[in-house]
């Protein structure tokens, strides 16, 4: 994966996409092969150098959040990574404004709702600035408005040049996005790829378990239809209301 | 870590140890827990110590219950140098070692052995109050739960830059506040959860209830519970008449 890529990776439960995303920060080594990353091989360094360059937002948020209070939760990582003081409150506030959260500043984590801790965990991620950010699953348990403000994020992360991971089940948020794509199933690659031509391939998809997109089912039903897929749901309603117009000036 | 734990965690294994009388586990158990205590000789508690190997190897579950002895190995090496230390003689300290790993790997041969379902029926057999049972099987049953959410918690934090490694004692223990923190609020928010779902399906409607799986003895396991009697007391015969309290 090159820097400033922007890949997804997809499969089924147990394809090992979290087991590859551990690889990346030396939280497991290869046994067979090698990882490298930034031109260093895992196994000569450790995790916490890795991490510096590495962030993971892990799945649940449970697993991660201990602090007495939001501000701290996110101070955390970059005290460990030793960032001077001034730093860290401007990296604090950059990240507390962006995700939205800077009202819970003083608030327990554990009392946030589900998807402000999955913001939280993101937010403890970005403020430490790492080259390659990694999300698994990002999208659960977040509603429409905030899904539309990852995919901002995602936007934002891959403007600055970030290289930009994601492991996610959820197709209709990958779509738009039109990363690299990586199929994994049982415990291999099975495809890689740009997402409109995987996403064609229905054997393919089947067998890793993962359904087509909406706005890509819709364009192949349809007999006339453009030149390449809708990638929003504004494509294709401007496509129809184009089509209808066109129908009555016939 | 987590290969050690295996040592008294359940697995799921086709042996004809596994197939008995989750009583007669116990009771094979405990006699090897009597003869631990009961031997007086290190030729008596290496035999007591091959015994017990010998019932792992037929239930299929040496490597397991090697774990166990591993672990155990580390206290045992402590005992060994204390009593070594304070005089009580090589063949003393040699003694007490092997009592200790006799005594861990006889209980850790149960549970590597007995499934939480068959806990549940001689702990019920024993007349023990239904709730405790309850409680008690559920803390053996989340044993592996917790161990995951553990090393998914140390993952998380690790990749937040945290060193376990570092620094002095004081440091390393407050290394494990980020790990203990979400570990306990989640085991809590998971007891809580369970309440719920059991009480939404009926727990304590009935003041007796059934159960799908009964225990019953064949003559497989008579025959197995019996020989292992018969063996308690030849041994035990052997270790006071033959050896008479020699050390």
């Amino acid at each position: 994966m090159g820097t400033g890529e922007t890949v997804a990776i997809v499969g089924e439960n147990g394809a090992g996409k979290t087991t590859l995303v551990r690889h990346t920060n030396g939280l497991l080594k290869p046994t067979k092969g090698t990882v490298f990353v930034d031109g260093v091989d895992t196994r000569d360094t450790t995790t916490a150098t890795l991490s510096r360059k590495v962030g993971i937002a892990f799945q649940n948020p449970d697993h991660q959040l201990f602090s007495e209070s939001v501000e701290s939760e996110v101070r955390f990582a970059m005290k460990n990574f030793g960032f001077d003081e001034e730093l860290v409150s401007q990296r604090l506030d950059w990240a507390l404004n962006f995700f939205e959260l800077k009202q819970y500043r003083k608030s327990s984590p554990l009392v946030l709702s589900g998807g402000e801790k999955k913001r939280l965990t993101l937010a403890c991620i970005l403020a430490w600035d790492p080259e390659v950010v990694i999300l698994d699953e990002p999208t659960v348990g977040q509603d429409a408005l905030q899904k539309e403000k990852l995919a901002q994020i995602f936007k934002m992360l891959q403007s600055t040049g970030k290289t930009i991971i994601l492991v996610s089940h959820d197709v209709e948020f990958l779509w738009p996005i039109q990363p690299r794509l990586v199929v994994m199933s049982g415990g291999k690659v099975v495809a890689d790829g740009e997402t409109s031509k995987i996403m064609a391939d229905r054997e393919l998809l089947d067998g890793a378990r993962v359904t087509q997109p909406q706005l890509l089912r819709l364009y192949s039903r349809l007999r006339d239809r453009p030149a390449s897929p809708f990638l929003n749901v504004l494509e294709a309603r401007d496509w129809v209301g184009g089509r209808r117009a066109r129908q009555e000036v016939r | 870590m987590y290969w050690l734990s295996g040592g008294f965690v359940f697995r799921r294994v086709v042996s004809p140890f596994h197939k008995l009388d989750p009583r007669v586990k116990l009771l094979v158990s405990m006699e090897f827990f009597v003869l631990s205590l009961l031997a007086s000789t290190v030729a008596a508690i290496a035999l007591v110590l091959f015994g017990i190997l010998l019932v792992a190897t037929v239930a299929k579950s040496l490597r397991r219950i090697g774990r166990t002895i591993a672990f155990a190995g580390f206290f045992a090496t402590f005992i060994f140098v204390v009593n070594f230390l304070f005089g009580l003689g090589l063949l003393n300290a040699i003694l007490y070692s092997f009592r200790f790993l006799a005594i861990i790997s006889s209980t850790s041969v149960f549970f590597v052995t007995t499934s939480p379902d068959e806990l549940e029926q001689i702990m019920k057999w024993m007349r023990v109050p239904r709730d405790i049972v309850f409680a008690f099987v559920t803390a053996v049953r989340f044993i592996p739960v917790v161990m995951l959410d553990a090393f998914q918690i140390m993952d998380a934090q690790k990749s937040r830059g945290l060193e376990f490694e570092k620094g002095n004692v004081v440091r390393r223990v407050r290394n494990m506040v980020p790990i203990l923190i979400p570990l306990v609020v989640n085991s809590v928010i998971r007891s809580g959860e369970l309440a719920e779902a059991m009480e939404s399906r009926a727990y304590g409607s009935t003041p007796k209830p059934t159960s799908l799986y009964g225990m019953r003895l064949r003559w497989y396991d008579v025959t197995v519970a019996v020989v292992s009697v018969l063996i308690l007391i030849a041994v035990t015969l052997y270790i006071y008449h033959f050896v008479s309290f020699k050390v």
